[in-house]
């Protein structure tokens, strides 16, 4: 579950080096533990000192997957680097594990603290301070701002380093406890202004990988935050979800874009105090969307998991918010019909697109349930004929397909049976 | 498959003899720069290694005492491990030397020469967040589905189960469920093959199956292979071998395995081999490396490969080391 350890996507070479490439290699190792030694004994010295946060920064440049590296580099910050004060409220729920480790950390960095000169806060200049705060105000003031330059230069350092590493979990996790940092030190508006830059990197990264993982998973943290009372912020369900229409207009088949539509859909209804008809109207145009796009890409897997979420709506009503929890059985039923026969027309444009007949097939069952009833009559037959037409397309699953036949009932129509 | 197998050209056969020697070259590579670069995985990648020579059937290629010696070298006062001695301790790197230690059948001697069983399950119990049930991975409060698997695999191994707040941890682990059956890494999240085999496991170590909705998880984790006969980790990816596992593993634990063709996948696995210096890759023709190599192997061993040790697709261990230590 370490991805970093895998190589992928690389092409297979001979592995047989010159000489010359093999003492270039030597070299490069010497160079490199050369300078984990200087690390490593810096640290155990407990030293956590400004030369050995420089240390860090060439160490990982080399290496953004040395944990114990970015572990090193937090604690210089934390021990030395960092003013002593705390500006904001560390005792936020979200915080709970970074205060946690200020706890643990401490007592091993404590006892060695900090003896050289270089690793102390710049002493803050008496005059720093506007005219007529007090001394102390001054100091405050200029720790502060102190913090936010340090906390800034470390959000850049890791921006290359994620350029070129976008998978990299180390770096991700580095960047979100310097950024939990500008909440346990800043005033909140400070805080805020350096989070708001975050939405910023997020887009970044997604624009060049609309997929990544990370980054839309970070993107729904830095969001979160970003709407905490801990940054004094407010909901960003509207631009988000306008945001989730933007990527998915550029590229239909983002099913990341897709996924984080559906779980906004809740919250943005709800905050919208939309009316049951505009519920229906909403449903409507998210349908008429997903259904435009189908008809141009119906073998995209990502349109039928948005399509699904939409129709699931109609029939699970239990246990999970709705788009139209006003609707009857009548009106669901009325939907679920309209939709099936929506994607039966699919079928006279693409007759060999499996994926219609897998959706054929699961949303009449769906009729079934919510009418609690068996298939009947013709519905039956459309059925075997479906589920024959997945094993004819789709052999690879075609144990999927025998459970169906089995658990529906459907053998006995088909050649050989009755 | 078995049948045919006589007739199978060669690389399409398991190289079983490359694969040992390629796993026990892993350690003498020194003068490659990239030995060094992935000194934070040592851990693992000795988990990894030993893991597939066990399926492979020779636990004896690699040897044990060096192997205990290093484990517990790696381990810090406050009972977790780190990648390699003078690496930070972290939980993955701590459920790795469980699972080697395990495998090994060497908890005495975590009793004798290491810090203890109880000072282990200690460790990863202090990583779990009270409040919400998951776990992090570090002192440094990253938090992620991965961890809390890791923390049941590693806390049943040794029969500390009771250290944590189990049903806190299940109600999380069913708070990222989504629609499709799937789970994120964390609430809210997309469905992630590797983050449903963390899931699934660990309702599965829990005894709580019962809240996964089965044919909706099943049809997503099926459609998963695609024509080339591996398996991706997400809709409209690349398939992967290392994917392959996730989502095999995991139908396999819902009993669906049957709704994927088994010998395609095997063909794939096969290969992704690199039948002269041994490894498997994660699609045919790329670098091969020990990670891909083990759930390369512990595939086709779920998929009853002939002559491999059955593996556990719950641990991803040899199953004679989960039926000897947890009866399973
Ligand atoms: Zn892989």
């Amino acid at each position: 579950m370490a991805e970093q350890g895998a190589s992928h996507g690389i092409a297979r070479t001979s592995r047989v080096r010159s000489e010359e490439q093999r003492q270039k290699d030597l070299e490069r190792i010497d160079k490199y533990r050369e300078l984990e030694d200087q690390v490593r004994q810096h640290a155990a010295e407990g030293g956590f000192s400004r030369e050995l946060f420089a240390l860090t920064s060439k160490l990982l440049r080399l290496n953004p997957e040395y944990y114990t590296v970015w572990n090193v580099r937090r604690r210089c910050l934390i021990s030395g680097l960092f003013s002593k004060q705390s500006h904001g409220s560390s005792c936020s729920k979200e915080s709970w594990n970074t205060s946690r480790c200020a706890t643990t950390t401490t007592s091993s960095v404590e006892s060695s603290s900090c003896s050289s000169t270089e690793i102390q806060p710049s002493p803050a200049s008496p005059t720093a301070g506007k005219s007529g705060t007090t001394a102390d105000e001054g100091d405050k003031e200029a720790a502060a701002k102190q913090d936010v330059e340090l906390i800034k230069s470390e959000l850049l350092f890791t921006i290359p380093l994620l350029l070129e590493s976008p998978k990299c979990y180390w770096i991700w996790s580095y960047r979100l406890w310097v950024l939990n940092q500008a909440i346990e030190r800043l005033q909140a508006p400070a805080a805020r202004r350096i989070w708001e830059e975050e939405l910023g990197l997020a887009s970044k990264m997604l624009s060049k990988d609309r997929r990544n993982f990370h980054a839309w998973g970070y993107r729904r943290h830095v969001v979160a935050r970003l709407e905490s009372s801990d940054l004094g912020g407010g909901s960003m369900v509207e631009a988000e979800f306008e945001y989730t229409e933007r990527m998915f207009r550029t590229d239909l088949s983002n099913f990341s874009a897709l996924h984080n539509r559906s779980q906004l859909i809740p919250r943005l209804l709800d905050e919208r105090g939309a009316t049951a008809a505009q519920r229906k109207a909403f449903l409507d145009k998210e349908l008429n969307m997903i259904r435009d796009a189908l008809n141009v890409g119906p073998e995209d897997q990502s349109l039928w998991y948005y399509h699904r979420f939409l129709v699931l709506n109609l029939v699970t009503t239990v246990g999970r918010p709705t788009i139209t929890p006003a609707f009857t059985r009548e009106d669901r039923v009325s939907y679920l019909t309209r939709e099936i026969e929506e994607v039966k027309d699919l079928l006279e444009d693409y007759e060999d697109i499996k994926l219609i007949y897998e959706a054929l097939v699961d949303y009449t069952l769906y009729l079934c349930q919510l009418e609690e009833r068996k298939p009947i009559g013709e519905e039956r037959e459309d059925l075997v004929t479906w589920v024959k037409k997945l094993e004819e397309l789709d052999p690879m699953r075609n144990g999927r397909w025998a459970d169906l036949e089995r658990d529906q009932e459907l053998t006995e129509l088909l050649p050989g049976g009755q | 498959m078995t049948e045919t197998f006589a007739q199978l050209p060669e690389e399409l056969k398991l190289a079983t003899s490359a694969h040992v020697k390629y796993i026990q070259s892993l350690d003498t590579r020194k003068d490659e720069y990239d030995y060094w670069l992935t000194e934070h995985l040592r851990l693992n990648g000795l988990y990894w290694g030993l893991t597939a020579l066990h399926l492979l059937g020779h636990p004896e290629a690699l040897p044990r005492a060096e192997t205990i010696d290093f484990v517990l070298s790696c381990q810090h006062e406050n009972g977790g491990f780190g990648a390699a001695p003078g690496h930070d301790a972290h939980m993955l790197s701590t459920v790795s030397a469980v699972q080697i230690l395990a495998t090994v059948d060497a908890f005495d001697e975590l009793e004798a020469r290491g810090k203890g069983k109880a000072q282990v399950g200690k460790y990863i119990a202090g990583l779990q967040n009270r409040q919400t049930g998951t776990f992090a991975g570090d002192e440094w409060g990253e938090e992620d589905t991965r961890f809390l698997y890791g923390a049941f695999n590693a806390l049943s191994l040794l029969g500390l189960l009771h250290l944590v707040d189990v049903d806190k941890a299940v109600d999380h682990v069913a708070a990222c469920a989504n629609f499709d059956g799937g789970y994120g890494v964390s609430p809210g999240a997309e469905s992630h093959s590797g983050q449903i085999f963390t899931c699934v496991a660990a309702l599965t170590i829990a005894g709580r199956q019962d809240l996964i909705d089965k044919e909706r998880l099943g049809r997503w984790l099926s459609e998963r292979q695609v024509a080339a006969g591996g398996l991706n980790g997400r809709p409209e990816k690349k398939e992967d071998v290392c994917y392959s596992w996730w989502v095999l593993s995991s139908l396999e634990m819902i009993g669906k395995t049957h709704w994927i063709d088994r010998d395609k996948l095997i063909s794939f696995i096969l290969s992704s081999q690199d039948t002269e210096k041994g490894g498997i890759s994660d699609r045919p023709g790329d670098m091969v490396d020990v990670w891909h190599t083990v759930f390369g192997v512990a595939g086709l061993s779920l998929l009853n490969y002939p002559g491999l040790e059955p593996v556990d697709e719950v641990y991803c261990m040899p199953k004679s080391t989960t039926a000897r230590i947890l009866g399973r």
